[in-house]
């Protein structure tokens, strides 16, 4: 090893620049406290959580609380009754679809609006252009939106969940952005050469070119399904089955204590402790999130910064 | 214009450019053209009428007595009858109140906290410890409501893993889950917990995008760490800040249901009360009627619809891009 190596060695570890100076031991320290305060502060109510949900009943009692951080015995009581076909399954089932099935929706509409608004002199492009846009600027409030969902007969039914936000405006934005600025136009024009319609191009060239973004786009839209608790309360109050969120949110009414629990929650509880079936729940709606969110993070900057900074 | 329009003007369209001339043809040919274009947004469109221009068409209702039960044209105008008896409602100012304190306790808080974030996150060097702390503080962000409302009980409550804690040190139970003179602190944290590191990835994009020459050229001038983040850091994203405060202030009266709404048995409606839990359990379930609910939402969208734009005429003034520009 040579004296070259030797000193190097430590400057590779670190990329710091050479024109940085080195920060002093009390900036570091400060620094590192603080980071790794912040993230123990969102990690551990959430390893919490997963670790009560694997908790026994003489576990949890001897804690003596909702939460523990290390379960002694593990049983999977709880992930038996979530599974067992009951409410909670159906539950789950219910959330699962309307994911898959509004999140299909949305991408549809999203895709052909971005491409259909991506060409500049077109007919009608201004005006359409702004229909669009005016959505940033106003909103119809809650009250008529009640209305018109009553007025179509969608009220306790499903599809009320899912038409009302199938499109997301500032999504169009950016991947219509995308299509403009980052799709090569020499390939567009070399399709229409070659006799390729409007439609070919878009499936055959735009969309494989687009797969990070579009991916990043319906997760977005997926966690947005995946999320929904007020358009339920609002739209579908009188259905038995109910979203997973609505559900989770019934079960921390009732052993808060508190006036207000909207149904009877009995009907998802048997046998594993309380606390166990909750966390267990907020387990099974946490871990689509984590296991998508590699993917989101991969994508995320990439994408959907660079299209939205770009316009 | 279009959303989040920062930092450099964007290359004119490419399109745009492209000496065509079709304005010279004839509206049949441009159809005949264009057509696969507008068959692929009509979907779209759809959408936006049924649940976007229909709704907003009903606010009409708001200078209407309106009832569900005779015909739409037998209902008769009556101005501005439906705001007197808003603003005459003893709930609706209390609620506006705290809106608007929630608004810009969230706007005061979060935006330094995030900027804070990205900064310390900028200037940590080693790669790997970046992107593990960024996929922590960012994972919140995309649970529900009902998710972060749940562990906060759980963990902060008064049967709370911490309340036990303290108990087990011959402390007492935290009550701040259920207090209604802490809420804005318990907001405060909630914030901080979901939201902050979207915040933090926004700014760290606007700081990735400066030029790391002029730190380069800065640090060879003799300008310290603080000078450097004072003259280039801070100006560098300003544009991402100011284009933030603009959505933000637009949006200042859109400050979301599900958190007041999920904690309103537990703290009390008094606190938790904001116009859209206003409308809806006074007007949707409560019994003030379709009029009176569309009345408050109208003021809602309305002073929403000024805010934005006085904000993005502000901004322009200053020397910003704002959100508008013809895209």
């Amino acid at each position: 090893m040579t004296a070259t190596d030797i000193r190097l060695k430590p400057r590779r570890r670190s990329a710091r620049p050479v024109w940085d100076e080195e920060p002093s031991w009390l900036g570091k320290t400060v620094k590192a406290i603080f980071l790794i305060c912040y993230a123990a502060a969102i990690v551990l109510p959430i390893w919490a959580v997963v670790a009560t949900s694997f908790a026994s009943e003489e576990a949890l009692a001897r804690a003596g609380g909702n939460l523990l951080l290390l379960p002694t015995d593990l049983s999977l009581q709880a992930y038996h009754e979530i599974f067992d076909g009951g409410a909670l399954t159906r539950s789950l089932l219910l959330t699962l679809g309307l994911t898959a099935g509004g999140t299909a929706l949305s991408m549809v509409l999203t895709i052909g609006a971005a491409y259909g608004l991506s060409r500049p002199g077109s007919l009608l492009h201004r005006p359409l252009l702004m229909l669009v846009l005016f959505t940033f600027l106003f909103a119809p409030g809650l009250y008529p939106s009640f209305l018109v969902v009553q007025k179509l007969g969608l009220f306790d039914n499903y599809l009320s969940l899912v038409l009302p936000m199938a499109l997301n405006a500032f999504n169009l934005i950016v991947l219509r952005s995308f299509f403009m600025n980052s799709v090569p136009n020499e390939l567009l024009d070399a399709a229409r050469m070659d006799g390729a319609g409007e439609f070919r191009t878009l499936f055959k060239i735009v969309l494989p070119m687009s797969k990070a973004i579009l991916a990043v786009i319906a997760l977005f839209y997926a966690v947005g399904y995946w999320n929904i608790y007020f358009s339920a309360v609002l739209y579908i109050p009188g259905l038995d089955t109910q979203p997973i969120q609505v559900v989770l949110q019934r079960m921390l009414m009732s052993t808060q204590g508190l006036p207000g629990a909207a149904a009877d929650v009995s009907q998802y509880q048997t046998q594993a402790p309380d606390s166990a079936l909750k966390m267990a729940v907020v387990v099974c709606t946490i871990v689509p999130i984590v296991i998508m969110y590699p993917f989101i993070q991969k994508h995320f900057t990439k994408a959907v910064i660079t299209g939205a900074i770009k316009g | 214009m279009a959303a989040l329009q920062t930092s450099a003007p964007p290359a004119p369209s490419r399109r745009q450019a492209r000496p065509r001339g079709r304005n010279k043809r004839t509206l049949a040919q441009r159809l005949r053209h264009d057509w696969p274009l507008l068959l692929l947004t009509l979907p779209a469109l759809a959408q936006l009428a049924v649940f976007f221009y229909w709704p907003s068409a009903w606010n009409i209702i708001a200078f209407m007595d309106y009832s569900p039960h005779r015909p739409f044209w037998e209902n008769p105008f009556v101005g501005f009858a439906w705001f007197e008896r808003l603003f005459a409602n003893p709930y609706f100012l209390p609620a506006l109140l705290n809106t608007l304190k929630y608004a810009f306790a969230n706007l005061l808080f979060l935006f330094p906290l995030s900027i804070v974030l990205a900064l310390v996150m900028h200037s940590v060097v080693s790669t790997k410890v970046r992107s593990l702390f960024q996929s922590v503080v960012y994972l919140p962000y995309f649970f529900s409501w009902v998710l972060v409302v749940t562990v906060f009980v759980q963990t902060l409550g008064s049967d709370g893993l911490v309340s036990n804690w303290l108990l087990d040190f011959g402390g007492e139970r935290l009550t701040f889950t259920s207090n209604p003179d802490s809420f804005l602190f318990l907001a405060w944290l909630q914030w901080a917990w979901k939201d902050a590191g979207w915040g933090m990835i926004i700014f760290l994009a606007a700081l990735a995008s400066i030029n790391p020459s002029l730190y380069e050229a800065a640090a060879v001038d003799g300008a310290s760490r603080w000078r450097r983040m004072w003259h280039i850091t801070l100006p560098g994203i300003r544009p991402v800040i100011v284009l933030l405060l603009i959505l933000h202030i637009g949006g200042i009266l859109n400050v979301g249901f599900e958190q007041y709404q999920l904690q309103r048995n537990a703290v009390g409606y008094q606190t938790t009360e904001v116009l859209d839990t206003f409308v809806y359990y006074r007007s949707v379930i409560g019994t003030e009627g379709p009029s009176f609910g569309t009345a408050a939402g109208l003021f809602k969208g309305v002073i929403g619809l000024i805010l934005v734009l006085v904000a993005n005429n502000v901004a322009h003034r200053l020397g910003e891009q704002g959100i508008y520009q013809k895209s």
